[in-house]
């Protein structure tokens, strides 16, 4: 829709422009809508399994983890990795600069912990899995494997939606944890080449930094954006409607709302949790 | 009169190029009705079975199915929750991620609440009487077309389906395929509650009464 459109004809150029927008706002709540449907329908979906449909949306979950957790390790521990090490390079210039170097260690855990574990985390899991949720679903709809599955007595949202969202926060929050050790050992090496720190010491400074807090922190942070990637990446996935070419689109936007998402709601957490 | 299984009430339905397809459409289907549907390609047939599926949206009128109508969005309609359906598409519908076996298994554990093992049994022993015991493993994307329509079949045949709504296979069949799939769908026929709607294929024909489709309308033979 356009101010050029037939049907903006006889409006001025400003009522043009408010329709436009308008039409742009009712867009964004309906996905919104759309969304929350999807969410309440899972949760529902959760709580009317049946024994047996317990059973097959376990055996789904598993090879979602399998998929998102378990195929994403080698790229997501080189990461952590080299991550680690950079980030201390960088602090430990500016502490050194200052003569405050015995504080490198829990620096360095605070931002691993609380910021950057999550994040990197969840723009990988975006990256990796979330591009393949939304194609997969668009491609399913497409063809009309929704439907025959539907008309075969299957609930896609119990069948394929739910075991997305669990295997999404359970392999969020494994590659998270894992994510940071990696990421704190990475740091540890390059601190151990540079510095006369022992391994006893380096423990003993990231014990005093992790508190209650950074664990609840990482575990709200792997909950919201574990579920929030897959249940956007296939509700943009499920938008396509008949043609081949909608793909691409459905991909790329469910990628930039599951990034926007990611930021915001690790920014408002971290706000709520450490202001 | 006895409540139908499946009524089209007014039923309006637009192609997706704005195409009307049926206009103002009443029509029956008894429990244990059985139609073999006529009609030139693009008569309507393919969509007929898409509205009773509850997979094509009416422009207006209702499609009740069992009592209750069916309504896009809405949650899975009870009937087809309960794997009563049986829907045989062209292509046969099936999930690419499974095996033909699996494709079979699902839903007689998600829709009827068999355990593994079972739906197992079930589901080979369906396949092997429709010739696929041999490719039950490969997935649908490897054996073509005919096989995926097949197995398509022996899923609604395991699930024990009330309401068959089969559409022609894509590419047609070899003679060995259309005996098994006649012996499936004779098979399925032997209980006298099972409503059938097949269209297309001419062998078929002498699996259910006549029904003419076209020119928007849908009847028995000689009055649509």
């Amino acid at each position: 829709m356009t101010p050029g459109d037939a049907e903006f004809r006889g409006m001025s150029l400003p009522a043009r422009w408010a329709s436009r927008l308008g039409g742009k706002v009712r867009r964004a709540f309906a996905q919104l809508g759309s969304i929350s449907w999807l969410l309440s329908g899972c949760l529902r979906g959760l709580a009317r399994l049946e024994p047996e449909q317990r059973r097959v949306v376990a055996e789904v979950t598993r090879r979602q983890i399998r998929f998102t957790a378990l195929d994403a390790l080698p790229i997501c521990l080189v990461t952590a990795l080299l991550l680690g090490g950079v980030t201390l390079l960088q602090v430990f210039g500016q502490l050194s600069a200052y003569g405050v170097e015995s504080y490198l260690s829990q620096l360095l855990a605070q931002m691993v912990i609380r910021e950057l574990g999550p994040l990197m985390v969840g723009v990988l899991v975006i990256v990796r899995s979330g591009t393949a949720m939304a194609t997969e679903m668009a491609s399913r709809k497409l063809s009309g494997e929704l439907d025959a599955l539907c008309a075969s007595g299957i609930d896609p949202v119990q069948y394929l939606l739910l075991p997305r969202v669990l295997g999404g926060v359970v392999s969020m929050f494994s590659l998270v944890i894992l994510f940071d050790a990696v990421a704190l050992l990475g740091g540890f090496l390059v601190a151990w080449l540079r510095l006369p720190l022992s391994l006893p010491f380096f423990l003993g400074a990231l014990g005093q930094a992790i508190g209650h807090r950074e664990l609840a922190a990482t575990f709200t942070k792997c909950l919201v954006s574990g579920g929030a990637i897959p249940l956007l990446c296939t509700a943009y996935g499920l938008r396509v409607k008949r043609s081949p070419t909608e793909l691409p689109q459905a991909v790329t936007k469910a990628c930039v709302a599951s990034l926007l998402v990611l930021l915001l709601t690790g920014a408002l957490l971290s706000v709520l949790i450490y202001a | 009169m006895p409540e139908p299984l499946l009524a089209l009430e007014a039923v309006t339905l637009l192609s997706p190029g704005g195409r009307t397809v049926f206009r103002a459409l009443d029509w029956r289907l008894e429990r244990g009705g059985r139609f073999h549907a006529q009609g030139g390609a693009g008569a309507g047939g393919t969509a007929l079975l898409r509205l009773c599926a509850g997979i094509a949206e009416p422009e207006s009128g209702k499609v009740v199915l069992d009592g209750v109508p069916l309504a896009a969005g809405a949650r899975l309609h009870p009937f087809l929750a309960r794997g009563a359906l049986g829907w045989v598409p062209s292509d046969g519908g099936l999930a690419v991620n499974l095996s033909l076996l699996d494709n079979v298994v699902l839903p007689l554990r998600f829709a009827l609440g068999r355990g593994r093992a079972e739906a197992e049994r079930t589901a080979l022993d369906w396949l092997e009487r429709a010739g696929l015991g041999p490719v039950r493993h490969e997935r649908p994307a490897v054996p073509g077309n005919r096989d995926c329509w097949l197995a398509s079949l022996a899923r609604a045949a395991a699930k024990g389906s009330r309401l068959w709504l089969v559409d022609r296979p894509q590419g047609g069949l070899d003679p060995a395929s259309i005996q098994a799939a006649d012996e499936i769908l004779r098979e399925a026929g032997r209980d006298p509650e099972v409503a059938m709607v097949l269209v297309g294929s001419p062998w078929m024909a002498g699996l259910g009464q006549e029904l003419k489709i076209g020119k928007g309308r849908v009847g028995p033979g000689g009055e649509g």
